[in-house]
């Protein structure tokens, strides 16, 4: 009975190809469109710019205050409602893009701060610009000090693609969804979904511990 | 003008969204009750010497981490029915966070004892102490401290989890706010009113997160 | 070069500088030394707008220091700073801790700052780390990188704000021969340090601070044998044991 579920699950092979593909790029492009636009909120949150800092600081506390899934349902059902059409996979790439950028920018934020005041301090006072100073010595060093944070974000960004499966598009999870209402084995499905991710996170899982192992010695 | 029409007809959903973040309140409640359980007895032993102790919680701990709380979800609500075992979707939801938050929070614990330094254990040891004193006098005190906030942190991470509990047609917040959106065609309102709703409870545990960090500021410790 | 007139600076509450008068001349050397906070290293951080002050007056080089950002960022080219701490940047190599100023503000050309940086840390006795990273170096090797890295910029002052405290006892007079080297080669220097000996060697006036007030201020052999005031004597009578 077992193999021939298990057969049958195989069979539904596409489907779950799709999946992970939906999965992998909608995580992939979220990543690039967070990391870069992470770095930005990330630099205007720890600016001198008092009032900008608080804004963005308001705009990240409500999306990482709130769950995902009302996130994605208010991009999915309120954009149309101004005149904006998105369909699934684009909803799905700009609310988990939007989220991950606004928690990258706390990362980067911290990193920033991270970086020894002295090291500003030699930079001003050779005349570097703050923009100079920016770009030359406190990013490259922020940067390295939030990488592995990075790369456990990465792990959460893919999680969370999950939850695109609620407005229907065919990622890993709705895969799985699609395929029980035919092979009505939730146990022998949903294993296969569940070590479909696992085969993906582990290995950033443990990379990230490897970086912020070796991490603290090279940075000092 | 679509701001006017915002706060009165959200005035109007209140008890729906009241109901939904009452219920919410409990789900994350109960879910993180148990995840402090099995948090707690996964760490234990995750810090065993012996393997084969330890394997089962890393394993558990591992799997978890590395696989999506929705499909734990799915993987509990059509696959515990295969087993014979038919639980109502709310208790099935809250054993799904369970599970779910219970691995990280037994990294979290973990985290806390081992920052403990080397040098109290040795103290302890040295004073003539058994494990079990060491743990209970010395150890569990001091890997307390740095655990609440984070602790704190997955609590906050647990109620944003408990929404996806609506997909299995628990009666929670985000479910309340969906059936507004979609049933009575109030999107922006539903979703808005739902989303404050959570805004809520999310400032409220960083108050207390707050508040404990300002609490633990010993003299002597950066 | 540099003139003070009725300086005064608060942090808070606390009154950190207070009423200083003082010039250096073009390529005079001072030396400040006083205990721990009597605002040593807040005097010679203003030269260069690292500390802001509230009252009083500060020309360097012709500049008035004030709040014209422009102003200072040219100030900055001209006043070379190196840290207790060194500060030199991690991420990259010796060189190019050296030619990053004189590319980015001075606007040198790469090639020029280059072989400019080269020849500066040859100057300090590091030619042969031009591509070492900071965390290869010793101590006393950092501190000479970043004073080869200000020295890069071609400043008409370097300010030196306790440059070796921070070292090992062995590294200090590594650090010490190079800047006796610019010293003798005429730079406008104001040293902030404990190391009598420099003092006794290059300096053209010693200034004695305490609470924030210039207390006395004397040529160096003047200063060391026969120092008018209680406190300076005092305080010498500490430093001197060793």
């Amino acid at each position: 009975m077992f193999w021939s579920q298990l057969d049958r699950v195989m069979g539904y092979y596409p489907v779950l190809l799709k999946g992970i593909t939906t999965t992998v790029s909608l995580s992939l492009i979220a990543l690039l469109i967070g990391v870069a636009v992470g770095f930005a909120f990330g630099i205007m949150r720890a600016g001198r710019n008092r009032p900008l800092s608080y804004l963005v600081g308001l705009y990240i506390d409500f999306f990482r205050g709130t769950p995902f899934l009302v996130q994605l349902f208010i991009i999915f059902f309120i954009l149309p409602a101004i005149g904006i059409e998105l369909n699934a996979f684009t909803a799905g790439v700009v609310a988990l893009s939007n989220m991950a950028a606004c928690f990258i920018g706390e990362i980067v934020a911290a990193g920033i701060a991270a970086v020894p005041t002295g090291q500003t301090e030699a930079a001003a006072a050779s005349g570097l610009t703050k923009a100079q100073q920016l770009r030359h010595v406190v990013l490259p060093q922020a940067v390295r000090i939030v990488t592995p944070s990075l790369v456990g974000q990465f792990v959460l960004l893919i999680k969370d693609s999950s939850v695109v499966s609620a407005i229907g598009l065919l990622d890993l999870t709705r895969s799985g969804w699609v395929i029980v209402q035919s092979v009505p084995n939730g146990l022998l499905v949903f294993a296969i979904i569940a070590l479909g991710y696992f085969v993906i996170c582990y290995p950033l899982i443990w990379l990230s511990r490897r970086m912020e192992d070796r991490g603290q010695a090279a940075i000092l | 003008m679509l701001l006017n029409l915002n706060t009165r007809v959200m005035l109007e959903f209140l008890p729906e969204i009241w109901q939904g973040f009452l219920a919410t309140l409990m789900l994350s409640a109960a879910g993180f009750a148990g995840a402090m359980v099995l948090g707690v007895i996964a760490c234990g032993l995750s810090i065993q010497p012996a393997r084969l102790l330890r394997a089962p919680a890393v394993v558990y701990i591992d799997a978890v981490r590395a696989t999506p709380l929705l499909a734990q979800l799915y993987f509990l609500y059509f696959g515990l029915p295969r087993l014979g075992i038919l639980l109502p979707e709310m208790l099935i939801g809250v054993i799904a966070l369970s599970l779910n938050s219970g691995a990280y929070i037994a990294e979290i614990i973990r985290s806390g004892i081992l920052s403990i330094q080397r040098g109290q254990v040795e103290a302890s040891i040295s004073s003539g102490m058994t494990y079990l004193q060491r743990m209970r006098l010395i150890i569990l005190p001091q890997a307390l401290r740095p655990t609440i906030s984070p602790l704190i942190g997955q609590a906050i991470v647990l109620v944003k989890d408990s929404s996806l509990l609506s997909l299995i047609s628990v009666v929670e917040l985000t479910r309340a706010g969906q059936r507004i959106a979609v049933e009575r065609f109030m999107p922006v309102e539903g979703l808005v009113a739902t989303a404050l709703a959570y805004l809520v409870l999310y400032y409220l545990l960083k108050l207390l997160a707050g508040l404990w960090s300002r609490q633990n500021r010993l003299p002597g410790r950066a | 070069m540099i003139k003070y007139s009725g300086v005064n600076k608060w942090f808070g509450t606390l009154h950190v500088l207070i009423d200083i008068d003082l010039e250096v001349a073009t390529g005079e050397v001072v030396v400040v030394c006083g205990p721990s906070g009597s605002g040593k290293s807040t005097l010679i951080r203003c030269v260069n707008g690292l500390e802001p002050f509230q009252k009083g007056s500060l020309v360097v080089d012709g500049v008035s220091l004030g709040k014209d950002d422009a102003k200072l960022r040219h100030l900055r080219m001209e006043v070379g700073f190196v840290f207790q701490s060194f500060n030199l940047y991690p991420h990259k190599t010796a060189l190019e801790n050296a030619t990053l100023a004189p590319v980015h503000v001075r606007k040198l050309p790469v090639a020029e700052a280059r072989a400019r940086g080269i020849a500066m840390l040859e100057k300090v006795g590091l030619g042969d780390k031009i591509n070492s990273y900071p965390h290869q170096l010793s101590g006393g090797q950092q501190q000479r990188v970043a004073i080869a890295r200000s020295l890069c910029m071609q400043p008409k002052i370097m300010l030196f704000d306790e440059p070796t405290s921070a070292l090992d006892p062995e590294m200090i007079n590594e650090v010490l021969d190079v800047m006796v080297a610019l010293a003798r080669e005429g730079m406008t220097m104001m040293v902030v340090t404990h190391e009598m000996g420099f003092a006794r060697k290059v300096a053209d006036r010693v200034i004695f601070m305490d609470h924030g007030a210039i207390v006395e201020t004397a040529e160096p052999e003047t200063f060391f044998t026969a120092a008018k005031n209680e406190r300076t004597r005092e305080f010498l009578g500490k430093v001197l044991q060793h």
